[in-house]
């Protein structure tokens, strides 16, 4: 299945820089290290498979790393990066969970609809690609529904062909998570402050008025960017401008 | 007082002739010249012959213990008068050294009389007065001082040690308005009752001066930490001579100070080691031998011996996960003395075995530091056997359950990294949008549509039965004249005519039961039947049949290949529908 998967999905002609073994070869040498307690070596490591092969594990691992060299907030990029990547995972929940009470600002999150463990990991889907095979088999269901449906007669052959119709509107919609899972991961709505602490101010220029204060790890949502300054959102409804250099999207 | 005066008065009658009689000395003499410090010597100044009175010597440095006794004896021998007085002293001295006696003078008539100086010498003492303490107590105070004394003055940490506070006074009347006892930081103090606090019947000698001694108290302790330990002084406040007419003065003194080299335990402790310093002894017991599962099982653990008791905890029991054990009762039988803390400390465990069979307890250990031989010493109690039989059900022990406790959590760390296949995907591709996805999601729509169309054209055809024959006679005439349309296409003349007449004559053999040598118009006729056109069909047919045999046997075509061939079809799909 996952090879499959895999197959389906490579495109051809446009293999990565960095082939399978070598990654693995890699990621087993960085797990070495990372266990030993060289952390910094473990980093170079999978930070070197990270530039060609994308996983919420690699990213979750990488994060791991800076959080025990003590850099919370790349640890916490990465963390957000292996949630994108793997919704609701719970290892990274814990884990990111750890590294934001290292952080210094406490966002007061607007009450939302928050959905359960498994429920969003299924919604997620385990990886990006996950909608876009769920599309692929419901489509290709729908059409051999359909043909079977054309074989009978009356009520049967209506009832097929309406299940047949579902299955496609399904397909549609799964194309349509797909493509916002993948707006997720290639345009990240969010970042996270790398600066200490940094002004947020009303408008995007450095005589501005400060409206508040973020210092490193704190999450913010992005809005429009302008000649370097970008609108920030926090969770709890503020809006201000700061320097797009203080922030690391996710 | 009658004496001394009778023997004036006598002298006083007898003068004339005793100073004609006797001749008049006065000396000063010592019973020894060197002594030690602390013992005692006796100066005796006589006078003899004479009557007067004499001054005191000087004692340059000396000390009088005792005195000065006077006497004085008178003598009337053989009419030869003699008369002696003589005064006593009893001299110590605190300190070695050589020290002189100075001379004492006697007047006498109208002259003075001097004895000749005496010179003695006082060595250090071996006997009473080597006690450090109490010589400094003596220079501190000479009349009162208290004290401090260790029992020893190098120990291990735990180990037991006897503190006494002792009071030294000269004075014969004293009451003790307060002391504060030093403060013991680094100890375990346990205090030793020995009762109200009272002078000794004896008396001690400190380098000759005799001091009434009462033990104010006694304390056992017990170091808490390796170092030097250091026990500041005690400081009591005294009235002394107070009576009926006399309020009495108030005297301070102030003990020395001590300190208390304590040494760590050596590194190589036994497991079991849980501070218990001294020697003892382990042993245990069993209430019974034999219960029921879900009954109670007294285990009594008994230390006995000499050392820090009272620090001593309770040996951890190793136990079978099914016995169900209470924090012990704990049982002291311990007696605190001079010699130090003594007896028994005994641990009463409830246990409540859960499931039948022989149950094995023990064996339990104690570990402890023995400070005489200087190791670790590890005793052992047990094993004990037990016999559980099997609970009657409810049971009469109704204990409940201890609760459980909870995961205690000591710090929080990350997770640690996924172990396994990481998933890995290539960077910058997914699966939405590639050339992959697009062929996936468009093959089903061709699939289907190819589907739809053969489906559609099978419905048309099952609406039209006719049609349908037809087309299944031409069917059938096409697979006939296959062979014959091959030919027909290679442009084989031979091969096109054998073909022709091997597929029509097959076809009536086959259809209508013919023979070659029955097929003829009027048998095929027949064959036909009810058909109107069946006399024409027939005649065609045989026409066609000759047409193909002349054109076969002899080069001459009456109709092209192609036409006979048209024709030959044309039959057959008109025989063939009905």
């Amino acid at each position: 299945m996952r090879t499959i998967a895999l197959a389906l999905c490579l495109f051809p002609g446009v293999a990565p820089a960095m082939d399978r073994t070598t990654a693995d070869t890699l990621i087993g040498r960085a797990t070495v290290a990372y266990t030993q307690g060289d952390h910094a070596g473990a980093l170079a490591l999978f930070d070197s498979v990270h530039q060609h092969w994308r996983s919420a594990g690699l990213a979750y691992a990488i994060g791991n790393c800076h959080f025990k060299l003590d850099h919370v907030p790349e640890a916490i990029v990465y963390y957000e990066r292996a949630l994108l990547l793997e919704p609701g995972a719970e290892d990274v929940k814990a884990n990111l969970e750890l590294a934001r009470q290292r952080t210094m600002d406490r966002v007061n999150e607007l009450p939302a609809f928050r959905l359960g463990g498994t429920w969003e990991r299924w919604i997620g889907g385990r990886d990006v690609d996950q909608w876009a095979r769920r599309a692929l088999w419901v489509w290709s269901l729908a059409f051999i529904i359909a043909a079977l449906a054309l074989l009978l007669r009356g009520g049967l052959r209506t009832a097929g062909l309406a299940l047949a119709a579902g299955s496609a509107v399904f397909s549609l919609v799964a194309v349509g998570l797909a493509a916002r899972r993948l707006r997720a991961v290639e345009h990240p709505a969010a970042g996270i402050v790398m600066q200490p602490r940094v002004d947020v101010r009303s408008e995007p220029r450095e005589a501005a008025t400060t409206l508040f204060m973020l210092h490193s790890g704190t999450k913010v949502s992005l809005g429009t960017e302008r000649s370097g300054w970008v609108e920030v959102t926090l969770a709890n409804g503020n809006v201000g401008w700061m320097p797009a250099a203080a922030l690391q999207a996710i | 007082m009658m004496r001394r005066a009778l023997s004036v008065l006598l002298s006083i009658l007898a003068w004339p002739l005793l100073v004609a009689a006797q001749e008049i000395t006065f000396d000063a003499r010592v019973d020894r010249n060197t002594f030690e410090v602390g013992s005692s010597i006796r100066l005796t100044i006589t006078l003899t012959n004479a009557q007067g009175s004499f001054s005191n010597p000087d004692l340059g440095g000396l000390t009088v213990v005792q005195g000065p006794f006077e006497s004085s004896s008178f003598n009337y021998v053989h009419g030869r008068m003699s008369s002696t007085v003589s005064r006593t002293y009893v001299i110590t001295a605190t300190r070695p050294g050589s020290y002189t006696i100075g001379p004492a003078s006697a007047r006498v008539g109208g002259g003075t009389l001097q004895t000749q100086p005496i010179t003695v010498k006082v060595e250090k003492g071996t006997g009473a007065t080597s006690d450090r303490l109490l010589n400094e107590g003596q220079q501190r105070d000479r009349d009162l001082f208290v004290t401090i004394s260790l029992s020893k003055s190098k120990v291990h940490v735990g180990e037991q040690v006897v503190a006494t506070y002792t009071l030294f006074s000269r004075y014969p009347n004293l009451e003790l308005s307060k002391y504060d006892l030093p403060a013991l930081n680094g100890f375990w103090a346990e205090e030793i009752d020995q009762g109200e606090t009272t002078w000794e019947d004896q008396l001690r000698t400190v380098n000759g001066l005799q001091y009434r001694v009462a033990v104010l108290k006694k304390q056992l302790l017990f170091p808490q930490r390796a170092g030097t330990l250091k026990i500041e002084p005690l400081r009591i406040t005294c009235v002394v001579n107070r009576s009926f007419f006399n309020r009495g003065s108030q005297v301070e003194a102030m003990s020395n100070a001590t300190e208390l080299q304590v040494l760590p335990l050596p590194p190589n402790a036994p497991a079991g080691m849980q501070g218990a310093v001294g020697t003892f002894t382990f042993s245990g017991a069993l209430d019974r031998d034999q219960l029921r599962a879900d009954e109670a099982l007294e285990l009594i653990l008994t230390v006995n011996g000499s050392g820090n008791l009272k620090l001593i905890e309770a040996p951890a029991l190793d136990l079978p996960p099914d016995v169900e054990r209470y924090d012990p009762k704990i049982n002291d039988r311990i007696g605190i003395s001079g010699s130090g803390m003594s007896g028994s400390r005994s641990f009463t465990y409830l246990l409540i075995p859960r499931h039948a069979g022989e149950l094995v307890l023990g064996p339990f250990e104690l570990s402890y530091f023995d400070a005489e031989a200087d190791a670790y010493r590890t005793v052992q109690a047990g094993p004990f056997t037990v016999q559980v039989a099997p609970g009657n059900g409810g049971g009469q022990a109704q204990l409940s359950r201890p609760s459980k406790a909870d995961v205690e959590v000591l710090d929080t760390d990350i997770r640690f990294l996924r172990t396994g296949d990481l998933d890995l995907r290539p960077a910058g591709h997914h699966l939405l949008g590639s050339w992959a996805w697009w062929s996936g999601m468009t093959a089903p729509v061709l699939a289907f549509v190819l589907f739809a169309m053969w489906r559609r054209r099978e419905d048309r055809l099952a609406a039209d039965p006719a049609g349908r024959r037809r087309r299944e006679a031409d069917k059938v005439a096409r697979r006939r004249f296959k062979d014959a349309h091959d030919a027909l296409q290679r442009d084989a003349r031979e091969p096109f005519y054998t073909a022709m007449n091997k597929a029509l004559h097959g076809y009536f053999a086959d259809r209508y039961g013919l023979g070659a040598a029955e097929l003829n118009a009027a048998a095929l006729e027949r064959a036909l039947g009810e058909r109107p056109d069946a006399a024409a069909l027939a005649r065609q047919a045989t026409d066609l049949i000759a047409a193909c045999d002349m054109a076969r046997y002899a080069p001459l075509e009456v109709k092209s290949r192609q036409a006979m061939y048209e024709e030959a079809i044309t039959l057959v799909q008109r025989l063939e529908r009905p």
